[in-house]
This record gives structure tokens, sequence and C-alpha cells, in this order.
């Protein structure tokens, strides 16, 4: 379970301070496919990195069972990212002079995941491992974050806008994938996106507007990634 | 945020590099500097020695003649030579690097019909930065160089010579290396833009697709990363292996020379030593960790910590700095022993001279402190980097 209670962050000096996220709590079960839905500016990546602890708030906690991340040090959040945390990034961030295999050890290698390969088989990858990110296309550079991000098993997976810059195809393609291993794995998952239709997929979706949390709603049934629309 | 010069301004034809970005050069100005500086010392010395041949009269003072003849030859050949190399690849990577990272800017340029060659022509400008530093080694030898005459004669073997100036030494020192720079960048990076627009566009970078060894494939993630970030950047070995060439050897060497010749040639040595490696070894690591800026970004955000992101990527430097320092002892005994025994083996109360075990001994402790304290500022400078600032990017 992850309690998020009143978080506020904002970026700027004094005199020029931009409120961006305005006393924000929320509840995630485990297991939990939850979607941040909002307009650009809204908030929802800084709230992710908030939560995963890519960023620290001004105020507030995050608390995943019994620990809250905003009271760790330095060194201690990155050994709880560690321990507990992928992420899966519109842009990838691949390493660029690092092959499809050395991208999804760098996930592995942090959880001692000898079976690694078994990732790069679940989003059809195998016939490329020798290859550079630079020889990839969009959506099979994605399919590597995927599984660089689920190679080191994470107990939370984070993605901000993973289809963002992808064609409708490949960006159905990839949310395949990584709702298959959800399934698979039951590991939970914050996905930001502005594409509604995405929404449609999790079991909570969550709409921000001006750093606030607008609504919260509940999916009874789930789409699959090819019956949403795009 | 910090943002890129444009690289086209409104009239089109004055694009790409500019006079500021010769600025950046400043490794090569330093090392441009320093091989003019050593090389006008003994070659303007030599050509006014020469003049003055005629009056020397006795044998010790001939013998003395061609022994220091020699060796301004073979100073100014071996240093200059080395540092004229160092400057040359030094070049040739800063602009590798400048094309890589405007790629996109470049790749448009050509899109919009600009061909290689205009676009290349604009690099001559780097010849500047090598021009400003043959300038000012030049301008700091002729201040030197009186005293360093009465050093060359303080046994009075030769009537007295006054410092001459001399054109043509000028231009084969300043304007020679400046042209041949300049003709080099042109060439060299007419030669790197020569690849598909769309390569350019895409910031494709150049990598052979290959089926990995298995041990490569087994290798774990750090320590490929170690290997990738020392293949990726070869010259950067280069850098960092002359950084400790130029430690060792200049510092055993000045040693030696306070003893062989005067303790104003020692200072003088170590000087030039301590400024190229350590401005060499600055310039490397600088390039390392910016170069892989994201790639700590990415680790942090995984979960790797401060110590394995440094080991990763400044750890596989360090065996290549003691192969430099292994070959920098040897080229100074091998130097010096050859100048004493081949060169001045005719001049009298020449001391012996013998490898210095202790010495080397001290330098290399001396370098190990001086290495890993750098080391240390560029693994916390690795602890600064801002990971939204990177991710921004």
């Amino acid at each position: 379970m992850i309690s998020i209670s009143d978080i506020v962050k904002s970026y700027g000096n004094a005199g020029n301070k931009n409120q961006v996220l305005k006393g924000i709590s929320l509840q995630i079960t485990d297991g939990d496919f939850v979607v941040l839905l909002g307009a650009s500016g809204s908030g929802k990546s800084t709230f992710l990195n908030v939560i995963s602890g890519l960023e620290r708030p001004d105020s507030g906690s995050v608390v995943y069972g019994t620990n809250d991340i905003t009271k760790l040090t330095d060194e201690k959040l990155t050994q709880f990212r560690r321990d507990n945390i992928g992420f899966i990034f519109q842009q990838y961030y691949l390493l660029p002079n690092m092959t499809v295999e050395k991208n999804v050890r760098m996930g592995a290698d942090l959880a001692g995941n000898r079976a690694y390969r078994e990732m790069i088989n679940a989003v059809g990858l195998e016939e490329k491992t020798g290859k550079y990110p630079s020889e990839l296309s969009g959506g099979e550079q994605q399919r590597v974050s995927v599984a660089r991000a689920l190679a080191k098993k994470p107990k939370v997976l984070f993605l901000d806008e993973p289809t963002g810059a992808l064609d409708e195809q490949t960006g159905r393609q990839v949310l395949d994938h990584i709702s298959g291993l959800h399934k698979e794995y039951g590991f939970t998952m914050v996905m930001v996106t502005h594409n509604q239709n995405i929404a449609e997929m999790a079991n909570t979706v969550v709409k921000m507007n001006s750093g606030k949390i607008a609504e919260i709603s509940v999916n009874e049934t789930q789409k699959t990634a090819y019956e949403i629309g795009w | 945020m910090k943002r890129k010069r444009p690289l086209m301004r409104s009239g089109g034809d004055r694009m790409v590099v500019g006079i500021k970005d010769t600025m950046k050069l400043i490794g090569i100005l330093v090392i441009a500097g320093c091989a003019v500086f050593v090389c006008t010392l003994f070659l303007n010395y030599n050509v006014d020695l020469a003049a003055r041949k005629g009056e020397i009269l006795t044998q010790a003072g001939m013998a003395m003649y061609q022994a220091q003849v020699s060796t301004g030859k073979v100073v100014a050949a071996v240093s200059g030579g080395c540092l004229a190399l160092t400057s040359v690849v030094m070049l040739l990577f800063y602009i590798k690097n400048y094309i890589d990272t405007h790629s996109k800017e470049l790749g448009i340029l050509k899109a919009l019909g600009y061909s290689s060659l205009k676009i290349a022509k604009r690099f001559w400008v780097f010849g500047l930065s090598v021009f400003v530093g043959c300038v000012l080694g030049y301008v700091l030898a002729f201040l030197y160089l009186p005293s360093f005459y009465a050093l060359q004669n303080a046994e009075h073997l030769f009537p007295e010579i006054k410092v001459q100036f001399h054109l043509s030494l000028a231009f084969l020192l300043i304007g020679v290396p400046a042209m041949v720079f300049s003709v080099l960048a042109v060439l060299y990076a007419c030669l790197r833009l020569r690849r598909p627009v769309l390569d350019l566009l895409r910031e494709k970078r150049e990598h052979k697709t290959k089926v990995p060894r298995r041990e490569t494939r087994d290798k774990p993630f750090l320590k490929a990363l170690a290997g990738s970030t020392i293949r990726e950047r070869k010259a950067l070995v280069f850098f960092v292996a002359f950084s400790a060439f130029c430690f060792s050897a200049m510092v055993q060497m000045s040693m030696s020379m306070k003893d062989l010749s005067s303790r104003t040639m020692a200072v003088m040595m170590i000087t030039i030593g301590l400024i190229l490696a350590f401005m060499t070894l600055f310039l490397s690591l600088s390039s390392v960790v910016k170069g892989n800026t994201k790639t700590i970004a990415m680790m942090r955000v995984f979960g790797y910590r401060y110590r394995d992101c440094s080991r990763a990527v400044l750890g596989g430097y360090r065996p290549i700095s003691y192969i430099g320092f292994a070959v920098g002892t040897v080229y100074q005994y091998v130097l010096l022993k050859m100048m004493v025994e081949i060169v001045f083996a005719d001049v009298d109360n020449m001391p012996e001279y013998g490898f210095d075990l202790k010495m080397c001994a001290v330098t290399f402790v001396l370098f190990i402190l001086a290495y890993e304290l750098v080391m240390y500022g560029y693994s916390q400078r690795i602890r600064r980097l801002s990971l939204k600032s990177v991710m921004l990017e």
C-alpha cells in the first residue's frame, strides 16, 4: 500500500514561486494499475516524480507500507529505488553505447536477476539483443526500456507517458506488453498519460487539474490495449 | 536551463562555429603554448649560437657547442613533436565531439542544402586557438631567453650570445602551426560531416552491430559500462595516458636536471610538466563526466549508488594512467641516458646518470595522490548532478 498525504511541491524562489502540487493525498493498493490523467501542466509528472522518490516534496508524506520515503537520506532513498521501483519514460533514456542486452542488464544486475533474457524474450526482442538503441525503431526502444525496468523485479512500476512518442500501432503493442507483464508479475503500476483512452485499461483513474486531484474513478472492467480507442 | 547558441544567424552565411568556440580549446592553446615555448628557447638559442660558431676557439667550447646544438634539436623535435601530436589528437577529438553534440543542427543545415565543405570551412577558426597559444608561448619564451642564454653559457665557454629575433623562426613556430591546424580542422570536419543527413538529424551514432562473444555477453553491467566508456572515447584514453606520462617524465626528469643542468631548468621543466598533466587530465575527465551525464542520471534513477556510477565511468582510466606513468618513466630514463652518454659524451665534468629508483617511487606516490584527488573531485561532481535537470534536457 502506498499512502500519499498532503503533498505540496513548488518550484522557483520566494519572489516567483510556482506551486505545482497543492496538497495531494491518495492511497494506492498493491497490484493496482493507476493512471494519472491530466492536461499538460496539471502536475501529474511532478506528482509521479515525488511518489517514486525522484524528487522531494516541500511537505507531506509518501509512505510505502510503513516506510516514509520523504524522510529518507539520499543514500537510503537510492537503496529504496534500487529495491522497489522501476521506471519507464517517454524518451526511453536507453544507454546509447550499450546493446539491448546490456541495457536490460542495467536493471537486472541490481536485482541479481540472472534470467534477464526471459524479459527480453517477453517483449519480443530476442533477435535484437546485440543491437544498439540507434539501430532500433521507437517501439523497439520502448520495449527495451520495459524489459530493463521489469528485469529489476520492481514492486512498483512508474511510467511517464510511455506511448507519448509512439504511433498508434506501436503504442498499442507496447501497452499490450506492459499490461501482460503486469498481470503475470502482479506489481503495482502508476502511469502518467494525457490520453483518456489509455485510462480505460487501468483499475483506478486519477484526474488531475492545476496541481490538485479533480476526480478519482474506479473501472469495474479493464479494456485491453487493442480494445481502447486512440 | 543553459541554451545552446544558435548555429545559423540571420544572414545564413555565418554558421556553425564562431570565435567564441575556439576559446573552449583551452587545452590545445596551453599545449601549443608549451610546445612553442620549449622549441623557441632551444631553436632560437641554436640559431644565435651557430652565428657565433667561428668565435669558439677552445676544444671544450666546441664539444659543448656540439652537445648543446644536438640537445636543442633533440628537445625541440621530441618535445615539440610530442606536444604537436597531442594537440592534433585533441583538435580531432574536439571536432568529433562538437559534430556529435551538434549533430541535429548540422543535419538541418545539410538538409537545407549546405554542403559538407561549406559547413566544414567554418571550422578553420579552431586554428585560431593554436595561433593564440603559439603567440603566447613565443612571447613568454622571448621574455625568458636572456636568462636561458646566460644559463646555457654559465661556464663562459662561448663568447657572449645576444638574443636575436628571427622572422623565419617566428613564422615556423607561429604561422605554420596555425595554418596547418586550420586546414586540418576543415578537412577533418568535412570528413566527419560526410554522413547521411538523416543520420545527423537522428543523432545516430556510428555503431557496428556485432554478435557479442560469450565472455562479453556475460560481463556484468557495471564492468561492461566501464569498458564501453573507454571504447567510446579512445582519444580520452590517449589523453589520460599522456597526462600521467607528462607527470612521470617531467617530474623525474626535472629532478635529474637539477644535478645535470640547473635548478632553473628543473623548475621550468616541472612547471611545464605539471601544467600539461593537470590540464590534460581535467579536460579528459570533464569530457568523460559530461559525455556520461545522462547515463549517470539513469543509473541514479534506477538506484545505482554514487560510487558505482563513479567507478563505472571513471574507474576504467586508472590502469591507463599507470601505463602512462610507466611509459613516462622509461622515456625520461632513455632520453637522459642518451643525452649524457651520447650527446654530452665529450663534455668535461658531466655527472654520472643512473636510474633513481627512490625518486621514481616518490613521484609515483605523488602521482597516485594527485590522481586520486582529481578523481575524488570528479566523483563529487557526479554526486551534484541533478536528475531533473538532466532529464529535462
